[in-house]
């Protein structure tokens, strides 16, 4: 890893304004994403994974968000500061995003092939011929079968499966450097989630890109990510290389979370939930925002959140925030 | 048992808006009576020199008010001009004035209202308010008011014309403006970098435009009725420039005596602005989500 990042978050803060008060929606979110590779972010609904993404896009809506703190490095600039302009440049360019609902992602009044090609006609300044061709082959690339005959179709003749590869040939036309994908398999059938997947997989090694996969399927995770970043109530808890995580799970939520994947090959009559709930925004604990829920938790855990600390006996790729498990700050057992 | 369910998604109607059209307009069979009529005014407005039998402003006074004759087909007026040329004629100033003020309505409004709607907060508000200003006029009273200030003629007939139909305009475009531009599809425009102009006009303007040609059909019906009710009462077209609204008024002098002086010309807005309703009435099932799947069936 000599390389430098492709992409750095370094305390990223995220806010929102609720009955005229910032509430931070992420806090202190810091990762570095190294060319080619694949971080999957997870954990529940609510938990900032879209957030993340979607203030690394800058769309974060401004009336009522706003990018608080933290540095976003990349290609030598930091994001939150560029100009609008300056950043629809990199948007849908060199830094793209594809979203859960491929069903109405589209617009229903537009062909595919004029959706895909005029990608190419705003960032790289094609002629419509020159567009459509490039629209068609890159359409060919995510297995749209005969294509050249669906160029002129309407988004409701394809199917979701179908959508979704449309929407992956819009995000990659331009071959970004980034690909940040939210979701995009949790609104398709199992087996059209797996081939989405590989072809996600393939695309990636074909141009290089690397990949910010956000998912709360654990499943989906251990099979496309390089890295696993694991976030609960607006943080990263802990993140670690996928096999360490799956194997030596620290932080309690993610061992919670491994617990309460329904698993085939054991007999089980209930599946293991995580008892309480996530705390709401605007009441976020002041010391360890999992304490409430979790059973290890000691005096310390109610005073203060703890850091993001390598977890002992593993190299610092592996790192989470617990006071119990990682720290080894005197209460470690 | 082995009949396949449908997905949900399989059979939305087709979207390409010229085919909703025709389907709209095979459903509700007067709209293409309307178009058709419209489409005989619209010839006979391009054709008048050849339709016409005598010049429209040529007076000839030895044979004023006669009735309909082989030579004069309806008749001539007070000044002995031919009605038959002058309505021919007429056509063509109602038409012109009607289509130019409600395009130039159609543009300026759909601007404001997406604009508004689209950036939405204090600026939506304050134009808004701004528009609702200008509904609260009748819009004859505030055609009026513009041409009396700034005397009569065509172009400012098409100016208070467009004037009082511009805020119709901005309320029918803001509305799916504001519904479109949270779906997902913009979100998207949005994280390919699409510049706000790319995405009012590329993306959010096609999904719109079905509601604002309703409206402009609707609105020319009325354009052409302000235009003939201000030449009626003197602020249009300057005489002897022939227009429907001036010739109802100049055989309103007579009209106990010679009653088709008036009626001719009434007769024919009567017939454009009955042509433009049902024309308005068949587009409006393409986009009254309540009149989709009722008909047709």
């Amino acid at each position: 890893m000599v390389e430098p990042a492709v992409l750095s978050v370094d305390g990223l803060t995220t806010e929102f304004r609720i009955a005229g008060k910032w509430h931070a929606a992420v806090r202190d979110i810091g990762f570095e994403l190294a060319r080619n590779e694949t971080l999957a972010l997870v954990g529940e609904s609510g938990c900032g994974k879209s957030i993340t993404a979607l203030s690394i896009m800058g769309l974060i809506p401004k009336a009522a968000g706003r990018v608080a703190k933290g540095r976003i490095l990349f290609e030598g600039r930091n994001l939150p500061e560029l100009a609008d302009d300056e950043m629809r440049k990199i948007r849908g360019d060199r830094i793209a995003m594809i979203f859960q609902e491929p069903m109405t992602s589209l617009n229903p009044v537009l062909t595919i092939g004029f959706q895909v090609a005029e990608v190419l006609r705003y960032h790289r300044d094609l002629g419509p011929g020159e567009a459509r061709a490039q629209a068609l082959d890159i359409l060919d690339q995510v297995k749209i079968p005969s294509a050249r005959d669906r160029l002129d179709d309407y988004p409701h003749q394809f199917s979701g499966g179908m959508r979704q590869r449309v929407m992956i040939a819009m995000a990659l036309a331009c071959q970004p450097r980034v690909l940040l994908a939210d979701e995009p398999t949790t609104a398709l059938d199992v087996t059209i989630q797996a081939q989405v997947l590989v072809l996600l997989a393939e695309l990636k090694q074909r141009y290089g890109m690397s990949m910010i996969f956000i998912s709360h399927n654990l499943g989906v995770v251990a099979t496309i990510a390089d890295r696993v970043a694991v976030m609960y109530a607006g943080e990263i808890v802990e993140i670690a290389p996928v096999g360490e995580l799956f194997d030596r799970p620290t932080h309690p939520y993610t061992e919670a979370l491994l617990r309460s994947i329904p698993r085939v090959d054991r007999t089980s009559d209930a599946l293991v939930a995580i008892p309480g709930q996530v705390p709401p925004i605007s009441r976020m604990p002041q010391g360890c925002r999992y304490a409430p829920r979790c059973g290890l938790k000691q005096p310390i855990c109610e005073r203060a959140g703890p850091p993001l600390e390598p977890v002992p006996g593993s190299g610092a790729t592996h790192r989470a925030r617990c006071w119990v498990r990682a720290g080894g700050t005197g209460a470690a057992a | 048992m082995t009949a396949v369910a449908q997905s949900p998604d399989a059979a939305p109607p087709p979207r390409s808006a010229f085919l909703q059209l025709v389907r709209a307009f095979n459903a509700n069979k007067t709209s293409w009576v309307g178009l058709a009529t419209m489409a005989i005014v619209l010839l006979v407005a391009i054709f008048a020199p050849l339709l016409a039998t005598h010049d429209p402003v040529e007076q000839n006074i030895l044979d004023k008010l006669k009735g309909p004759s082989a030579e004069y087909i309806l008749g001539t007026d007070s000044f002995g001009r031919d009605i038959w040329s002058r309505v021919v004629y007429g056509a063509r100033i109602s038409l012109w004035i009607g289509t130019v003020s409600i395009l130039i309505a159609m543009v300026v409004g759909s601007v404001i209202g997406m604009i508004a709607g689209y950036f939405g907060g204090k600026l939506d508000i304050l134009v808004m308010q701004a528009m609702d200003v200008l509904l609260s006029f009748p819009s004859l009273i505030l055609g009026l008011m513009v041409v009396a200030m700034m005397g009569p003629s065509i172009g400012n007939l098409i100016f208070a014309i467009a004037l009082t139909a511009i805020p119709p305009f901005a309320r029918i475009a803001r509305a799916p403006t504001v519904s479109v531009k949270e779906r997902d599809y913009i979100e998207a425009c949005r994280a390919l970098g699409y510049s706000h102009p790319r995405i009012l006009t590329v993306h959010i303007l096609p999904n719109i435009f079905p509601e604002i040609l309703v409206m402009g059909s609707l609105w020319l019906a009325t354009a052409i009725r302000v235009e003939a009710s201000l030449s009626f009462i003197g602020l249009g077209v300057r005489p002897p420039t022939p227009t429907w609204g001036s010739m109802i008024r100049e055989g309103f002098e007579n009209i106990l005596d010679t009653a088709w002086l008036s009626l001719v010309p009434s007769v024919a807005i009567l017939i454009v602005v009955f042509a433009l309703n049902m024309i308005g009435d068949g587009l409006r099932d393409v986009v009254d989500p309540k009149l989709k799947g009722e008909r047709g069936g």
